[in-house]
């Protein structure tokens, strides 16, 4: 079926601007003032954030005692932490147009890396960190010597090295949970600022300093343009691999810093639960292309993303479903998002 | 046409009109081929002719205006390909669509293949007949168990073609070979058409796009041209056509007003081209002053169009030097950044592919060269972007003047204008444009060949490599014709057809 969405602004001296649209066999034809137009794109921008607020009154309006609780919100945005950091690490390499399979593993490499170093070899926490980190980056490099340097698809070499990673954070770790005991360790994450740990504002930070450098940075752009054209971004001088070992490399560490901060708050991991991290973080990214900058991978749609999936999550387990809710709402929350952004996407578009 | 009505034609088009968006790339043609006829559709780029294949075999949607029959059959508008398949309208494509790993019969059978029995398993018996029938009916030679890859490039045409007829009655069906023999050389050309014509003269009938003027004009029985969309010629006999002729009626006769530059003098060369070779390339020596307008053309195919390409380090050559000012870039180590800074910038043919990214907006498409040299590393204003995309909107007349839209929201001609602002942002000393008004509607195409002139007297030199002759003629203060031998010579003309003889005469030369 032809889909005619070519949308060509008539460039008669006319000021008013005539869109044409056709939708599937429908054809549609206004006239809209700029007026109009503005209200609708806000609309479109923000669509997500009006659902997210909809539903957490739902919730609360249904559940006023569980839902509307200071612990609520401390659990929605308390909690995400590590999430926020995947994300953006999803983002990092989504947006030059790359995959990255193995961010939850990486991050797994280094939420085991941690305890085993610090708990049962005694080594200093702050080597352990280190080391950790270290071995995100040497993750890091691995995908993009496959991926850039070999020229295999990124999908295939990060589900690979995704699942061979698991692999060796099972062996380091004897396949059983590892758990490391520092208090001061522990408040790298968990210290309370306003009633929220200080991971949550590490997460807003993290999404901030992305935001800043893609909006407002040449070497953001450059990544838009890698991630949108990249023989266009080659013939304007950017040297296109490089950016893509750049967005492994810096994909790498953030998964591996958000491993460190599950390890803080979490005291201790257990290898076989990283690839439960995957599908969310992506889920999230794909969401938050559908909002602030609709059709695009942005960190704040991103954060947004996370947020929306989480009171989702939480409602519904608070009305007394558990266990199975998480995996259906993540499940059919990434399908739906990615849906929901290629609608928003077609529709900004044509406005 | 009153007598024709005895033998139904077996392709009768009329009204046949097609716009994408605002831009009407056909209006109102027809054509009319009978059967047992080699009828030849010629153009220019982006006159409609692919257009007018794409709505014939269900690609694009015709307007509901369009009438098409086939052996007096009228389709439904807009033609579905099912329906057009069933008709007996059949496309070779330029690329011929063959697999090199899979039989002579495999290939042919690819998209109908026979099959049998309760899982649908393939007839390879019946599968290997039919392909041996269609290529009967060619009089070819060819094994149908030959592996693809094996075969010379007229022997491919002939699979291809051989799957064309595959599910047609013998002497009926209209093949239309879409630029289907440009990779033939003179000999296998004359082998094809002898194939062709054993074809012909059975009743089938083929509709020929190609852009050899002259395999057209010797080939064919009737020509029909197109010009902008239009009609310009409709089913003129092609033995009382020359080459002049046909030129002139795709062109257009009126020479396009553009004023002539007053410098024509050759002030002392900025930019020196020695000893660049690759492939087809041997050894090109030019150079151009300050504030020149250089034309570049050649045979379509020919090699010439990766000139722009490796003088700007989006390719590397295997040798070749260029200078320009009094810095030296080795053309064979060289990358693009490397070329941008010694002020070199590319406008490239390829829009949608090269060009810009048309998922992104104006701004963002304008300043993405000028990112790191306007800006910091740590904050780009977006205050400059709009101040500098401003003047260029008015400057180029980009319309509409609105930097948050998205590039695949302009139309053609406006695209082609911000990718030219976008490469004039950074200031060139040397600005190569490939075929810059290709696929643009004529008012843009006025204002970017102005816009050129306007470049060139700050004195830019502009290397406009191109095969729009007209436009060449028109904008360049000197031309150099690309040969078949792999070198550039000067003509000194204003006059396109010159220019063309010129093309023509030095591909045949080899």
């Amino acid at each position: 079926m032809l889909i005619e969405s070519e949308t060509m602004i008539e460039n008669s001296e006319s000021i008013a601007m005539t869109t044409k649209f056709k939708v599937v066999g429908e054809a549609v034809r206004r006239i809209r003032t700029t007026g109009v137009m503005r209200q609708r794109t806000f609309l479109s921008k923000y669509a997500l954030l009006l659902v997210w607020i909809v539903m957490a009154l739902f919730f609360y309006l249904s559940m006023p005692g569980k839902f509307g609780q200071w612990a609520t919100v401390q659990s929605i945005f308390g909690s995400q932490e590590v999430l926020v950091f995947l994300g953006i690490s999803a983002l990092t390499t989504l947006s030059v147009g790359e995959f990255d399979l193995s961010i939850a593993s990486i991050m797994g490499i280094s939420a085991t890396m941690i305890p085993v170093l610090a708990g049962l070899d005694h080594v200093n926490i702050v080597l352990a960190c280190v080391l950790a980190i270290l071995a995100s980056l040497a993750c890091g490099l691995l995908n993009a010597f496959f991926v850039v340097k070999v020229g295999v698809s990124s999908l295939i070499v990060t589900l690979g090295t995704g699942t061979f990673l698991i692999g060796v954070a099972m062996w380091i770790s004897d396949s059983s949970s590892v758990a490391v005991t520092n208090v001061a360790f522990s408040k790298v994450a968990l210290y309370s600022i306003l009633g929220l740990p200080v991971s949550f504002y590490y997460g807003l930070v993290l999404v901030g300093a992305f935001a800043y450098v893609s909006l407002w940075t040449p070497i953001g752009r450059h990544m838009l343009f890698v991630g949108s054209n990249r023989e266009v971004a080659r013939l304007a001088g950017i040297q296109v691999d490089r950016v893509r070992v750049g967005s492994y490399l810096v994909a790498s560490v953030i998964a591996g810093l958000g491993g460190l901060l599950l390890v803080s708050t979490t005291g201790g991991f257990n290898a076989s639960g990283a690839p439960n991290y995957l599908l969310p973080a992506l889920a999230a990214v794909f969401l938050g292309s559908a909002v602030v900058q609709p059709g695009r991978f942005n960190p704040i749609g991103t954060l947004i993303g996370i947020y929306f999936l989480e009171t989702g999550i939480l409602g519904l387990e608070l009305f007394g479903y558990s266990g199975w809710v998480q995996d259906a709402f993540y499940g059919a929350g990434l399908v739906v998002s990615v849906a929901i952004a290629s609608v928003v996407r077609k529709t900004v578009s044509k406005g | 046409m009153g007598e024709g009505r005895r033998i139904l034609p077996r392709l009768e088009v009329h009204n046949l009109a097609k716009s994408f968006g605002s831009t009407q790339v056909l209006r109102d043609v027809s054509i009319v081929v009978q059967p047992g006829e080699i009828h030849g559709l010629v153009g220019e780029n982006g006159s409609g002719k692919s257009t007018l294949v794409k709505l014939l075999t269900g690609y694009h949607t015709c307007e509901k205006s369009a009438s098409i029959s086939v052996d007096g059959n009228q389709l439904a508008v807009p033609v579905h390909w099912q329906q057009a398949h069933a008709a007996g309208i059949s496309v070779v494509h330029q690329d011929l669509g063959l697999i090199d790993d899979l039989s002579v019969a495999e290939n042919i059978g690819v998209g109908g293949y026979r099959t049998r029995g309760l899982f649908r398993t393939i007839d390879w018996r019946r599968q290997k007949e039919v392909a041996a029938s269609a290529l009967e009916r060619l009089a070819s030679s060819i094994d149908p168990m030959a592996n693809v890859g094996s075969l010379s490039a007229s022997e491919r045409a002939e699979v291809a073609v051989a799957r064309a007829l595959r599910d047609h009655k013998l002497g009926t069906g209209l093949i239309i070979l879409d630029e289907s023999t440009r990779s033939l050389s003179r000999d296998e050309l004359i082998r094809f058409y002898d194939m062709l014509n054993e074809v012909v003269n059975q009743g089938t009938s083929v509709l020929l796009v190609s852009h050899s003027l002259e395999e057209v004009l010797t080939q064919t029985h009737k020509v029909t041209l197109l010009r902008d969309g239009c009609l310009v010629g409709s089913g003129l006999s092609s033995s009382e056509l020359t080459e002049r002729e046909v030129v002139q009626l795709m062109l257009g006769k009126e020479v396009r007003a553009l004023s002539i530059r007053s410098q024509t003098a050759r002030q002392d060369a900025v930019v020196t081209v020695s000893g660049l070779s690759i492939g087809n390339i041997k050894d090109i020596h030019f150079s151009a002053g300050r504030g020149e307008v250089v034309g570049i053309t050649g045979l379509p195919g020919s090699g010439f169009e990766r000139l722009p390409y490796l003088l700007s380090g989006a390719q590397k050559a295997t040798s070749g030097m260029i200078q320009i000012n009094r810095e030296t870039v080795d053309l064979s180590k060289t990358s693009v950044s490397r070329c941008l800074r010694a002020g070199i910038a590319l406008v490239p043919e390829r829009r949608e592919l090269d060009g810009l990214a048309f998922e992104l907006s104006m701004r963002e498409n304008f300043s993405l060269p000028t990112l790191r040299s306007r800006g910091r590393w740590w904050f780009v204003s977006k205050r400059w972007q709009e101040e500098d995309l401003e003047r260029m909107t008015s400057d180029l007349g980009i319309r509409p003047p609105n930097s948050s839209l998205l590039i695949k929201q302009l139309s053609g001609g406006n695209q082609q204008k911000v990718l030219m602002a976008k490469w004039l942002s950074v200031g060139p000393k040397l600005l190569i444009l490939h075929e810059p008004t290709q696929a643009v509607d004529v008012g843009a195409k006025q204002d970017i060949l102005r816009q050129i002139h306007k470049v060139a007297d700050t004195g830019v030199c502009v290397l406009v490599v191109s095969t729009d002759v007209m436009d060449l003629a028109s904008v360049c203060d000197r031309v150099l014709v690309f040969s078949g031998a792999g070198h550039l010579s000067e003509i000194e003309t204003r006059s396109g057809d010159e220019i063309l003889e010129m093309i023509y005469a030095g591909a045949r030369a080899v």
